[in-house]
């Protein structure tokens, strides 16, 4: 879990954050309502999910309530290695 | 902090209370939102949701009524049931178009429905969207419904007064509830209220004084105010919506945001993020990610594009879907296609453009930005361009008042230069940016509390009389406009048109008269002209009313006599003894929404031989009026019957928009090619440039319409262009045409009066210009534009929706014209003052 965390952060503070502090990211972030991520980087980080993790993500995974925050994600990504195994 | 809570929200309500924004219903929803959060707040967390449920459903209760909410809580029962039957996910929703159907059926007024008219829009609202989002909730959210869960859903307390709801998503709903610390989302919430009582404020503002009718641009300065004010008038959407989700907040539902500073965007897909949020989260749910994650395997850049057009497509078809449930219309028109597409097709390609990009720091750069002021400024002034087509009438005049860019001054010039800079200056900063450390301490002054409670108590300085009276007239007339609770000037000429004409276009109006006019019976929605009552004609004068008829009519019976008159029966020689008073005018004469013994020339007559006829001596007031009657109408009609019935007086009646009403009826004639029998008026409508025969294809630009003549196609001007020149021709055609029935009405002995009188409107509206020109044509001019001050006007209105005046506003007018004549009894000779001599002349037989 802590290491899909911190994998996808720094996808997310590498492509979008450039610049930012990296301890102000954190689990709890809120990454779509902050402006963070949006649509257009919702779908690239879909991509990035299923390469790195080689997982298939559905229409309904990119809601913000699975990818709303750091922790969300791990979550998902988790669930979905777990059905893989 | 319970107490200071309540505190700010108390200040919220005599906002509300003090401007009277929105309406009484919403004012008593928020003394009730207010109460219930007191409680609410205190209550242990297990019954907070069963409360919610509860206060939203005696909400509704208080707005429509217990039988309507029983209906609805029928067919909420029913609706909510299949989704959750134990069936597949097909059958359920296929189950939910079969139930749809039949209410839209019912909607659409093809089957009765036992509820009234005013619980549909509430209805949709609550299920029109939301069924949707809580069927994928039960199909992907973990947490399973509970009972009390669910109808908080579907019954939320503001939905009772606001049908225009946000989109809220049920997976949010359920998984922001007191996500947090809760008194940090109640504070939320009250500076949402706040800042949507702003909003509202600010829109009253643009409404009153920034708002022109496209028929009247004159110049590129009016165009700019045009285009700014339509985009503007946006402002109480989003008013509403934060009114909206400010209220959820203060029950623990701790939503995002519904706009973020969208007058704001930078390009057409930040706008499209900006604006109406929860529209764009619902698209991106339902529509966009199940597009795109079919499409990708065609690769991403074309998905992307396809799912986003397919988005803008669904927008402007769930768009009419809305107006249907809402409003009852299901508008198609080229200008919703027009702005669906241009808008989908410019997100599509910035979306395009920003994916071939590399990604760009979301959180910098902060500070004032040249490219930002610039790319800010150009989506705004784009997004104002779009907005107005949209909120156009037609295509064409959208393309008419483009006219008016053409028309340049010194002072357009300044202000384009000076509203260019400013929006330079405001655009160029990054307002709100967003931030990875929302939690940090802010300074006391920036603190909500701190600022949400200073903004009230500022809003309640300003509605003080004392505050604005002391101030000089053009600060005093905009803090005045803010209490301002009527149509302005151009609502108000579109109710009035309203009376006579079926707007079709009645799904565009603006919010404001939606109000009045969208809640009208549907009985109310045909004017005479489809009853028996009404007869068409191929003359000067278009229509008339068909002699001896009798219909109901707006709730009264309407009877027409064998001489086209809506009176009773009079023989058309004037009887020896008789003193005859012809009233001629539109429909506020002919007495709309009143029963025939109840018009004010049926109680004027009835005074008048009570109280001073008898020994031979009668009155007879004959009622000539005809709804949407213009002066030169009523001019024709005079010529064309009146005279023969040898009236004493000749009273024509006109109210402070009577110019405005002759543009519109020269238009038919012209576009009819009816005949004009006055010289001298056609000489005017030639000086306008409009031509008579109105043949060819209507086109804008005055060098385009060379051009193509030139090349032999026979072209025309376009309706609102042709409109707009006839309208700045009104004040000659109406001196004209008052100075003609002077001539004609003294040609055969008798008085001509001008009645100056309004429709019961909210405030007296009086037109100096109009009375000067009626007294320096030779009319005795009756001013009775203040007859109904000192008197509640609703109550004496025919209904809420129809400003004409009822049988206590008619009783009033007739009293009223009884003590004007009575005043002027050297002019007129009624014999109505004591001592009560015979009249030398008018009672003499009718000979003058």
């Amino acid at each position: 879990m802590d290491e899909i965390i911190r994998t996808v952060k720094d996808y997310i503070l590498t492509t979008y954050l450039a610049g930012e502090n990296p301890s102000a990211l954190t689990a709890s972030t809120p990454l779509i309502s902050s402006g963070i991520l949006d649509s257009l980087a919702t779908v690239e980080l879909v991509s990035f999910l299923e390469q790195r993790y080689e997982i298939e993500l559905e229409a309904h995974d990119a809601d913000p309530s699975r990818l709303g925050t750091l922790s969300d994600i791990a979550k998902l990504v988790q669930s979905k290695l777990a059905t893989r195994a | 902090m319970w107490a200071g809570l309540v505190t700010q929200l108390l200040l919220c309500v005599f906002v509300i209370r003090l401007f009277e924004l929105e309406s009484r219903t919403f004012y008593h929803m928020c003394l009730l939102a207010v109460g219930g959060f007191a409680v609410h707040a205190v209550l242990p967390i297990r019954y907070r949701l069963a409360f919610f449920a509860a206060l939203s459903l005696v909400a509704t209760a208080i707005v429509l009524g217990v039988m309507d909410t029983g209906w609805l809580v029928a067919v909420s029962a029913v609706l909510i049931g299949i989704c959750h039957l134990r069936t597949s996910l097909g059958t359920r929703i296929g189950l939910l178009v079969a139930a749809g159907g039949s209410l839209a059926a019912s909607r659409a007024g093809w089957v009765p429905a036992p509820w009234s008219e005013s619980a549909w829009p509430i209805l949709g609202s609550m299920f029109m969207f939301r069924l949707a989002l809580y069927l994928h909730g039960l199909r992907y959210e973990e947490t399973r419904p509970t009972v009390p869960r669910t109808l908080a859903y579907f019954w939320m307390l503001p939905n009772a007064c606001f049908p225009l709801f946000p989109v809220i998503d049920y997976a949010r709903f359920t998984r922001l509830y007191y996500d947090t610390e809760p008194y940090a989302i109640y504070q939320i919430g009250v500076q949402w209220i706040a800042r949507g009582l702003t909003h509202l404020l600010l829109y009253r503002l643009v409404y009153f004084h920034l708002t022109l009718s496209p028929a009247g641009l004159e110049s590129l300065g009016d165009l700019l105010q045009y285009l700014l004010a339509t985009f503007l008038l946006y402002l109480r959407v989003s008013g509403q919506f934060h009114l909206i989700v400010g209220l959820l907040h203060l029950y623990g539902f701790h939503l995002p945001e519904t706009h973020r500073l969208y007058y704001l965007a930078s390009s057409f897909t930040d706008f499209w993020r900006r604006i109406n949020i929860y529209w764009k989260d619902f698209m991106m749910k339902l529509v966009y990610y199940p597009s795109f994650f079919r499409l990708r395997r065609y690769g991403n850049t074309l998905a992307l594009g396809v799912a986003t057009a397919i988005v803008f497509l669904t927008t402007w078809l769930l768009h009419s879907y809305q107006w249907f449930w809402l409003r009852g219309g299901f508008p198609i028109t080229t200008q919703d296609v027009l702005f669906w597409g241009v808008l989908g097709a410019l997100v599509v390609v910035s979306t395009l453009r920003e994916a071939q990009r590399p990604r760009s720091p979301r959180l910098t750069p902060r500070g004032w930005s040249a490219s930002r002021a610039l790319r800010t400024v150009g989506t705004f002034s784009a997004i104002c361009i779009l907005w107005s087509l949209w909120s156009s009438e037609s295509t064409s005049e959208w393309l008419g008042i483009w006219e008016a860019a053409g028309r340049i001054t010194l002072r357009d010039m300044l202000l384009l230069t000076g509203t260019l800079l400013l929006g330079l200056a405001i655009a160029g900063w990054a307002w709100k940016p967003p931030t990875l450390a929302p939690g940090q301490p802010v300074a006391f002054f920036r603190n909500s509390t701190v600022v949400t409670s200073a903004t009230l108590v500022g809003l309640l300085v300003l509605a003080q009389p004392t505050v604005s009276a002391n101030l000089p007239p053009g600060p005093k007339d905009i803090i005045q406009s803010l209490k301002l609770t009527t149509l302005n000037t151009q609502d108000a000429a579109l109710l009035h048109k309203g009376y006579y004409e079926k707007l079709d276009n009645v799904s565009r109006l603006r919010t404001q008269l939606w109000d009045v006019y969208g809640n009208r019976p549907p009985e109310w929605r045909e004017g005479l002209v489809a009853t028996e009552a009404w007869r068409k004609r191929n003359d000067f004068l278009l229509g008339d009313l068909q002699p001896s008829t009798s219909v109901d009519f707006h709730g009264a019976r309407l009877s027409v006599n064998r001489w086209g008159m809506r009176d009773r029966d009079y023989q058309q020689a004037k009887p020896p003894a008789v003193y005859r008073i012809a009233l001629l005018g539109p429909s506020l004469t002919m007495g709309s929404g009143v029963d025939d013994s109840a018009t004010f020339d049926a109680f004027l007559e009835k005074r008048l031989n009570q109280e001073v006829g008898g020994a031979g001596r009668r009155y007879e007031v004959l009622n000539f009026g005809i709804p949407a009657f213009t002066l030169l109408q009523q001019l024709a009609l005079l010529e064309d019957r009146v005279f023969a019935f040898q009236p004493d007086l000749v009273v024509i009646t006109g109210h402070a928009k009577l110019a405005d009403g002759l543009t519109t009826h020269l238009m038919q004639v012209i576009s009819q090619e009816v005949a004009i029998p006055y010289q001298p008026l056609k000489a005017i409508i030639a000086e306008a440039g409009v031509d008579e025969s109105w043949r060819g294809i209507p086109i804008p630009f005055e060098s385009v319409r060379s051009g193509l003549r030139s090349l032999g196609v026979e072209t025309r001007l376009p309706w609102r262009e042709a409109e707009r020149r006839l309208h700045s021709k009104e004040p000659e055609i109406l001196r004209w045409a008052l100075a003609r029935l002077v001539a004609d009405v003294q040609a055969n002995n008798s008085v001509p009066v001008f009645l100056a009188l309004n429709v019961v409107n909210d405030a007296r509206e009086r037109n100096p210009l109009l009375l000067k020109a009626a007294e320096e044509a030779g009319f005795v001019v009756l001013d009775l534009i203040d007859v109904y001050d000192k008197h509640d006007v609703s109550s004496l209105r025919v209904a809420d929706w129809d400003r004409h005046p009822n049988a206590r506003g008619t009783q009033l007018i007739a009293d009223r014209l009884y003590e004007e004549l009575e005043r002027r009894e050297s002019i007129f000779n009624l014999g109505l003052t004591a001592p009560r001599a015979p009249p030398t002349n008018p009672l003499s037989g009718g000979t003058r």
